[in-house]
């Protein structure tokens, strides 16, 4: 019964991996339409810069979260012209388009980050983060603040931004703007300012996963985005393209799904069995087991 | 009289000065086909600077006959695809070539080199890869099997008291061969060994630790990349594991990595290896000093005096089987250095001599090393 | 021949041909990733048919195109007229099972690989005129095919559904079938150049066939152009070649320049550099020329 406990409760942790970058996903999905399959990697680029901020500034941890957050928002507003410039039809979404020049940004990104810091190892964040600190143990059962925090901080978020999305006016002009650039501006809504917001906030989310994931996992490597890209993306998918609560119900399901796999079954084929099961959930219900929100 | 003396003389001097082969380079060239860009990159740099310590040591003693060595990088940037067009380009004119890294490169070019008839050593691979291309490589390692065991035996004397050891296993290359080597030494002694598979793509490793402590193992044997095995160790820690001494490290996993990611966490594990940093010579110290000047005083890596050592036993090679460097015996001259490193006595290695027997090395050490404060302390050499 | 022309050619050519494995469903708007799950199953089958069954080689291919083609149509009874998103996660699934199943299987060699397959002539310079013919004969079936496809009617029928899935239904387009057919040919293909490629290096790794590829044959198409055949054909050569013509302080950056050329192709020539424009002025240039010189040579008479 206790390795039960802790398997689901590792796998929660894990799921909120998933929920943390697939809400960052959705919400670029809500808010731009653009489908970007590398946006775990600009989280990771920015655990790199909140990586180098902590090194040069002693561990000050509010520079460092500065410094994600700050890295992630320009990233976002730096590649949103050119996913504009991409996107050929709006109201829908332009899977090929979008994912292609998100694959590229990935590239550059992974291969920058292999290159140009620590000499493509791995950089390790300081325990002052926080996140191993134990905060119950019993046995085989552990449960770390990072984790508590992670998750916490994953259906805030969740919730947060359908609020925002879904009740808010601001929430409304993004949508807009993102289904319909002319009929916004018919209306009166500033497209500048309002699509910078849109993307500033994704940021926002981004920077905030990168230091969750920090604490979390209290690493980093070049390779750590696309290792997730895909899981993400399929999270994405099978919950339904721009459901924020499906999102953190599959992204859940999904870890506990891995714990499962690799703590009773085999690690070696946790991946496989788990896309499995995403593909016959795929094949009967296309559209995602929430629906698709855009 | 003295003037047919004279002669006489003369013509016996020119005759012993035409006898003895005149080399035909300027420079001896070996190209190195590593991976100097991609996910590897950092490790191919410690290599390439291995073999380019080995090139300036070479060049500032009088070079190989006379002549300067030159070792040229080629990227293949872990892609089969390049390295097949790059060892295809090597094998026109090269006598020798030193790699390829990693090991689906080697699979890819090393058919070439076999196909030329020309050497490559591949220094960083296990002997289960190299065997496949004998005579045209060499072995750095004994076979798996014979090794492992009776090195992780060594480890299991140490903690005698030990029933059941779990080992983490990730499925890469000749890992399993290695894990399962890992296994013999430890049934031998009476212990039962359970496997834990670790994803490639794991980030997070809890339900591994808890499954591997369900199993209520003694010990715990790590066969995965350095990075993962210090993130699991610190699960580890984190669910209660307290005995390090019982945590045993495999040499793949002894990279920069671990120490980096593992920090204080690692403190009291050990790890087994193949080079030992205490070694105390003049070339070990030249080597180590000046390798911590151009890494910011990072230690050696484990596997950079490998091609460091593979240089000089090319120049061995060279020096001792007449070896000119003439395009037209191309051939010939490819198969003497073949020849000559697969059965070489008493090679001069930069820690310690060997022999090779058939392209394989018969007598290297290996150690058990504890960690502490970041740094391995030496525990036990076994041979 | 020279070894390095005879590598890079073969390697250009698996290129090309996996870059049209892919470019032919994406004509009705599927990314279909699980070609490179059939490339390194049908390389692994014949591996194991010749090196340990000592299986001839011609019954090798056979064998490792007809699984491909049984698990692609197969495949595509329930994913032929699915949205792009399903495709996508059959191909990432496909991907990881066939890695998975492979790394545990002893027969195949596991994670060590594969090793020593024969030749598949007598002597060494037989088997790369060999396969060259062979790479180079597919090319051109294959090359033949998919251009009969793209002016026909069903290739008509597949700009539509492109263009718009549920028009082209209205207007009598069996986007199911049209899917199956797509898929069928496109893993056909890409089974054939897995086992090509396992006989290019006489060697099998599981690290031949990773996502990397995908996003090498991903960038061959959108920057070469997805709306024709020819985007492929030319810039697959030139993706692989030119960069090995860079210094070598730029080649560390070579993935860096891939990216960034993806992303400037996306932004500025959405259809990729060879488009269908200009290849449908080129073939009016072409004719107009032939016609012109049969008048002139009627006239001459």
């Amino acid at each position: 019964m206790q390795v039960l406990i802790a398997q689901l409760i590792n796998g929660i942790s894990l799921g909120s991996i998933y929920v943390l970058l697939v809400t960052g996903f959705n919400l670029l999905l809500l808010v731009a339409m653009i489908i970007h399959f590398s946006y775990p990697q600009v989280v990771v680029f920015s655990m790199y810069i909140a990586w180098v901020v902590l090194k040069a500034t002693g561990n000050n941890l509010v520079l460092g979260v500065l410094a994600a957050v700050a890295a992630s928002i320009l990233m976002n507003v730096a590649s949103a012209p050119l996913f504009q410039k991409v996107m050929q039809k709006r109201g829908e979404v332009d899977i090929n388009s979008t994912m292609v020049l998100s694959m590229g940004i990935g590239m550059i990104i992974t291969d920058v980050l292999s290159h140009s810091f620590n000499r493509g190892f791995p950089v390790a964040f300081p325990n002052a983060l926080g996140g191993s600190r134990s905060i119950v143990r019993a046995g085989v059962i552990s449960l770390t603040l990072g984790q508590v925090v992670a998750l916490g901080v994953g259906v805030i978020a969740v919730s947060a931004f359908f609020v925002l999305l879904y009740r808010s006016r601001a929430g409304r002009a993004f949508r807009a703007i993102a289904e319909d650039p002319s009929g916004a501006r018919l209306v009166g809504i500033p497209l500048l300012s309002t699509g910078f917001a849109s993307y500033a906030i994704t940021g926002l989310l981004g920077g905030v996963s990168a230091i969750l994931l920090a604490m979390l996992l209290g690493s980093a490597s070049p390779g750590l985005g696309e290792q997730v890209a895909h899981k993400v993306l399929a999270v994405s998918i099978i919950a339904g393209l721009g459901n924020l609560v499906g999102g953190l119900v599959v992204g859940l399901g999904l870890g506990v799904l891995e714990a499962v796999v690799q703590g009773y079954i085999s690690g070696s084929w946790s991946n496989a069995i788990a896309f499995v099961i995403m593909l016959v959930v795929i094949l009967v219900k296309p559209k995602g087991l929430f629906g698709v929100k855009l | 009289m003295k003037k047919a003396f004279w002669l006489v003389l003369a013509v016996a001097l020119v005759a012993l000065t035409s006898c003895a082969p005149k080399v035909a380079v300027k420079e001896w060239t070996v190209p190195f086909l590593n991976a100097l860009t991609g996910p590897i990159a950092s490790i191919g740099e410690y290599l390439d600077w291995g073999a380019q310590q080995a090139a300036r040591e070479i060049n500032a003693a009088g070079g190989i006959k006379g002549k300067p060595v030159k070792v040229v990088g080629v990227d293949t940037a872990l892609d089969p695809q390049l390295g097949s067009v790059k060892m295809a380009e090597i094998v026109k004119n090269s006598l020798v070539a030193l790699g390829p890294v990693p090991e689906n490169v080697i699979q890819a070019a090393m058919p070439i080199a076999v196909e030329a008839g020309m050497m490559s050593m591949t220094a960083t691979t296990s002997y289960e890869y190299a065997v496949k291309y004998f005579p045209w490589t060499v072995s750095w390692f004994p076979p798996t099997e014979k090794r492992l065991g009776v090195l992780v035996a060594a480890w299991g004397k140490l903690h005698a008291d030990m029933k059941k050891v779990v080992q983490f296993v990730e499925n890469y290359g000749p890992w399993p061969g290695m894990a399962d080597a890992h296994v013999k030494g430890l049934s031998e002694l009476g212990m039962t060994v359970e496997k834990v598979e670790v994803p490639t793509d794991a980030v997070t490793f809890g339900p591994l630790v808890v499954k591997a402590l369900g199993m209520k193992p003694d010990g715990i044997v790590f066969v995965c990349n350095g990075e993962k095995i210090a993130k699991i160790i610190k699960e580890l820690k984190g669910r209660g594991w307290k005995e390090m001494g019982k945590v045993l490290v495999f040499s793949s996993g002894d990279v920069p990595e671990l120490y980096a990611t593992g920090g204080k966490d690692i403190d009291g594990v050990v790890v087994y290896n193949y080079i030992n940093p205490f070694v105390d010579n003049p070339r070990w110290n030249t080597f180590k000093a000046a390798f911590e000047k151009d890494h910011k005083g990072m230690a050696p890596f484990s596997l950079s005096p490998n091609y460091y050592d593979a240089l000089y036993m090319i120049k061995e090679a060279i020096e001792k089987t007449g070896v000119t460097g003439n395009p037209k015996k191309l051939a010939e001259e490819r198969k003497k250095i073949a020849d000559y490193c697969a059965n070489v006595k008493g090679f001069k290695g930069l820690q310690f001599n060997w022999d090779m027997k058939d392209g394989i090395p018969t007598n290297k050490p290996t150690y058990l090393f504890e960690i502490k404060d970041g740094k391995k302390v030496l525990l036990k050499e076994v041979r | 021949m020279p070894l390095p022309l005879y590598y890079f050619l073969a390697n250009a050519a698996i290129n090309v041909l996996m870059s049209w494995a892919l470019y032919l469903p994406y004509r009705v708007a599927h990314l279909h990733f699980i070609t490179v799950a059939n490339m390194a199953i049908s390389g692994y089958l014949a591996g194991y048919l010749v090196g340990t069954l000592h299986v001839p080689f011609g019954w090798a291919l056979l064998a490792g195109v007809a699984v491909a083609a049984l698990i692609g149509y197969l495949v595509s009874q329930f994913i032929g007229d699915a949205p792009t998103f399903a495709v996508v996660i059959v191909g990432f699934t496909f991907i990881y099972i066939t890695r998975t199943v492979i790394e545990n299987l002893k027969a195949v060699g596991g994670t060590l690989g594969m090793f020593g397959l024969p030749g598949i002539a007598a002597t060494p310079a037989g088997h790369r005129w060999a396969m060259l013919g062979i790479l180079f004969g597919l090319l051109l079936l294959v090359g033949f095919l998919i251009y009969r496809f793209d002016h026909s009617r069903l290739g008509r029928a597949a700009s539509a559904v492109f263009t718009d899935k549920d028009l082209s239904s209205s207007l009598g387009v069996d986007a199911r079938r049209l899917g199956m057919l797509v898929q069928t040919f496109s893993c056909t293909v890409a089974g054939a150049c897995g086992v090509l490629y396992a006989f290019i290096y006489k060697s099998l790794h599981l690290d031949f066939f990773t996502f990397h590829l995908v996003g090498i044959f991903m960038t061959v198409i959108f920057v070469g152009g997805y709306a024709t055949q020819w985007g492929s054909l030319v810039m697959a050569p030139i993706l692989y070649g030119v960069p090995m013509l860079f210094p070598s302080a730029v080649q560390a950056w070579r993935i860096v320049i891939y990216g960034a050329a993806l992303v400037l192709v996306l932004v500025l020539k959405p259809e990729g550099f060879v488009t269908r424009r200009f290849v449908v002025n080129l073939e009016r240039t072409l004719s107009v020329r032939r016609r012109g010189r049969n008048t002139i040579s009627k006239e001459g008479l």
